[in-house]
């Protein structure tokens, strides 16, 4: 008997289960969170656990995004641009009420359109949204080609605010988790979007739609959820650096991914659960904040975070090779 | 009459303020070619800061791992910490470029109550939040190697970047007499660092008649710029100077018009090893701008300063004047690699350690 067929191996690949690995980041996870906070006496201190929420909002938030169009078997390169994109138009002379109605009309738009270059125009995933980060990427600079501007006050607060004691960061994570899991666990939506990647993962992509599913307007909405919730991100990203800045989202999408995969989520599409990615975001958190407490040379923290990543995303099974 | 007697008098005093409160600013030495700005220069409090040892120093880089000169920053950095027996920590964070992470390390070292934090800013506007933090925190921040756009640091030191790239334009208006085509290898497009340097460059042109006849982005990368190099020496080889935003693509243009056999024009560059061994080997007509690694060290001294309790300034500049071939020549070692950047603070075991070459 190997270790990934035993039932405790089953259990910590998550192998066979439509909610992936995510036992076995959960466990380094805690581990990780008992290490540091035997180790070193800043780690459990309220101030430091506020700044480690803070810190991890906006990835949180990206890779509940990213984590609907992985779900179908796709990806999202262009959610750091959009996460750019938000910070500049935030720090425009321009009110809130229209800036920020604003963005989320952008975001919708650059969904829409990624969805629709994939589903219907058949384009790839990686190229269509690649193409877009471009583009938005290019909108961007031309509107702030350097660092710079004011957000509004209200949005500073909103990041940096406290409502009955409790910092607002917490609030946004809630709020993110809550409307996540209305749709993928709430609805016949998010039922379908299972259905779907389950579908690409066999490599059999008209399973769903001979079931009724309207696969292609589904796939379609998950990039446009993708989208609006890196404006999401961007928004609290904005009140963060109190400035707009052409560059701030640059690989956040791939940090995102980071996440999702280390969560369990796979990237065939089909098989992933929101407290996995959760659980990515917080080993993520824990392991830059980590070693920035215990003192780990910069020279060795990226490899530190190569080594984890590529040791937790071998343990998922694969059935077939590819996105 | 009284009135203007009393007007006179009020401004002998307030004028006596400015200059005591100015005078009451210890001459810390921060780093050779550092200077006092002359204007609008307010004074930290005296003994504001002031805390026993042992310290706890962290610093937020904007990226360690960018290039050989950043790494060196680190290293000057982590000596100068070393050095001082008083700090028995030091916390250097790696941003690598990336804002958010900025602002997280910095959180984290307010989180690791360290006694002073030193700051390289990824932007002019990205850590100012994080920033103002630490200081609402009792916490001094020592600001080098870029600018912000707020007050709320204790103290900086900045290198000018115009002043930089003034250095190297001078140096070619008076080779050129005034007139003449050049190129300009520019650095990374949109990189505050490349405008600012392009700028100084642009003042040292005003009013004479040398024009530019090609202008590229070679990213300060020795790769890019010799193909850059190249493909403007095939498409017109007659040009009277070239401006060179960095040293390794100095390095690569001197390597085409070798390579073509053609005569090397005067060419700008600035203190590496490898492009100094280059000068002193093929003799042609250059300057070397100045702009330390060893800042990391003044980072550190400017924050013992401030823990020491003694009464800094908030601005200092540091705009040396340029390198000719004689004072290169004393620098260049030609046991070290071409990762060197000179001047330097690191001691001659740590020189062999990090750049001998093999």
């Amino acid at each position: 008997m190997n270790f990934s067929s035993s039932t405790f191996g089953k259990l910590l690949t998550g192998r066979g289960s439509r909610q992936g690995l995510w036992l076995l980041p959960f466990a380094i996870a805690l581990a990780m969170a008992l290490w540091l906070a035997v180790t070193t006496s800043q780690f459990g201190q309220w101030s430091n656990l506020a700044n480690l929420v803070a810190q991890g909002m906006p990835l949180l938030i990206t890779a509940v995004g990213q984590m609907f169009v992985v779900l179908v078997g796709g990806l999202d390169l262009s959610i750091g641009s959009v996460v750019s994109f938000t910070t500049a138009i935030l720090a425009l002379d321009l009110p809130g009420y229209v800036t920020i109605p604003g963005v989320f009309l952008f975001a919708g738009l650059i969904g829409a359109t990624n969805g629709y270059c994939i589903t219907r125009l058949n384009v790839h995933p990686i190229v269509a949204t690649l193409s877009m980060q471009y583009v938005v990427l290019g909108i961007t600079r031309v509107l702030r080609p350097v660092s710079g501007g004011t957000v509004p006050e209200g949005v500073r607060w909103l990041v940096e605010g406290s409502l009955f004691g409790l910092p607002l960061p917490i609030l946004w994570g809630i709020a993110t988790l809550l409307v996540a899991w209305k749709l993928l666990y709430g609805s016949r939506y998010g039922l379908h979007l299972f259905a779907i990647g389950g579908g690409v993962a066999a490599c059999s992509d008209d399973a769903a739609r001979n079931f009724g599913i309207p696969a292609s307007r589904n796939i379609l909405l998950a990039y446009v959820i993708c989208s609006l919730f890196a404006a999401l991100a961007g928004v609290f990203l904005a009140g963060r650096i109190v400035s707009g800045d052409p560059n701030v989202g640059l690989l956040m999408e791939l940090d995102a991914i980071t996440a999702v995969a280390i969560g369990g989520t796979q990237l065939s599409g089909g098989v992933g659960s929101l407290h996995g990615t959760v659980i990515g975001v917080v080993v993520l958190a824990l392991l830059s904040n980590g070693m920035n407490l215990l003192n780990v040379t910069p020279f060795v923290q990226t490899a530190v975070k190569g080594i984890l990543l590529m040791a937790v995303v071998a343990l998922q099974s694969r059935k077939k090779i590819g996105l | 009459m009284s009135s203007i007697i009393k007007k006179i008098g009020l401004s002998v005093l307030l004028a006596g303020v400015v200059f005591a409160t100015n005078g009451f600013a210890q001459e810390v030495p921060l780093l050779e070619g550092v200077t006092v700005r002359a204007e609008n220069n307010p004074t930290v409090e005296e003994g504001k800061y002031k805390k026993d040892a042992p310290w706890v120093i962290g610093m937020s880089s904007f990226g360690v791992n960018a290039n050989t000169w950043t790494v060196q920053v680190a290293h000057e950095a982590q000596a100068a910490a070393d050095r001082d027996k008083r700090i028995t920590k030091f916390v250097l964070l790696d941003a690598g470029f990336d804002q958010k992470k900025q602002v997280a390390d910095i959180e984290d070292l307010i989180a690791q109550k360290v006694d002073a934090i030193i700051v390289q800013p990824v932007t002019s506007t990205s850590a100012n939040a994080s920033i103002e933090k630490a200081i609402a925190a009792g916490i001094p921040v020592v600001l080098h190697t870029g600018r912000i756009e707020s007050e709320a640091y204790t103290t900086e030191i900045q290198g000018g970047a115009e002043h930089f790239g003034k250095v190297m334009g001078d140096f070619l208006v008076k080779e050129l007499g005034g007139k003449g085509n050049i190129w300009v290898l520019r650095g990374l497009a949109g990189h505050p660092e490349d405008a600012n340097r392009y700028n100084g460059l642009k003042q040292s042109l005003e009013g004479t008649e040398i024009k530019i006849a090609a202008e590229e982005h070679g990213d300060w990368q020795y790769d890019k710029a010799k193909k850059v190099c190249e493909t403007l020496y095939l498409n017109d080889p007659n040009v009277a100077g070239i401006w060179s935003s960095g040293a390794d693509m100095t390095r690569a243009c001197v390597d085409v018009f070798k390579q073509f056999g053609a005569a090397i024009p005067p060419i700008s560059g600035e203190g590496n090893n490898g492009f100094f061994g280059q000068w002193i080997a093929d003799g042609f007509k250059s300057v070397s701008s100045e702009y330390s690694p060893a800042q990391g060290a003044a980072g550190i001294r400017a924050a013992v300063a401030l823990l020491e309790g003694k009464a800094l300034h908030k601005h200092y500049d540091y705009n040396p004047p340029g390198w000719d071939l004689e004072k290169v020549k004393k620098y260049y070692r030609d046991d070290l690699s071409a990762n060197v950047w000179w001047p330097s603070e690191l001691s001659e075991e740590q020189l062999k350690e990090f750049y001998a070459k093999q």
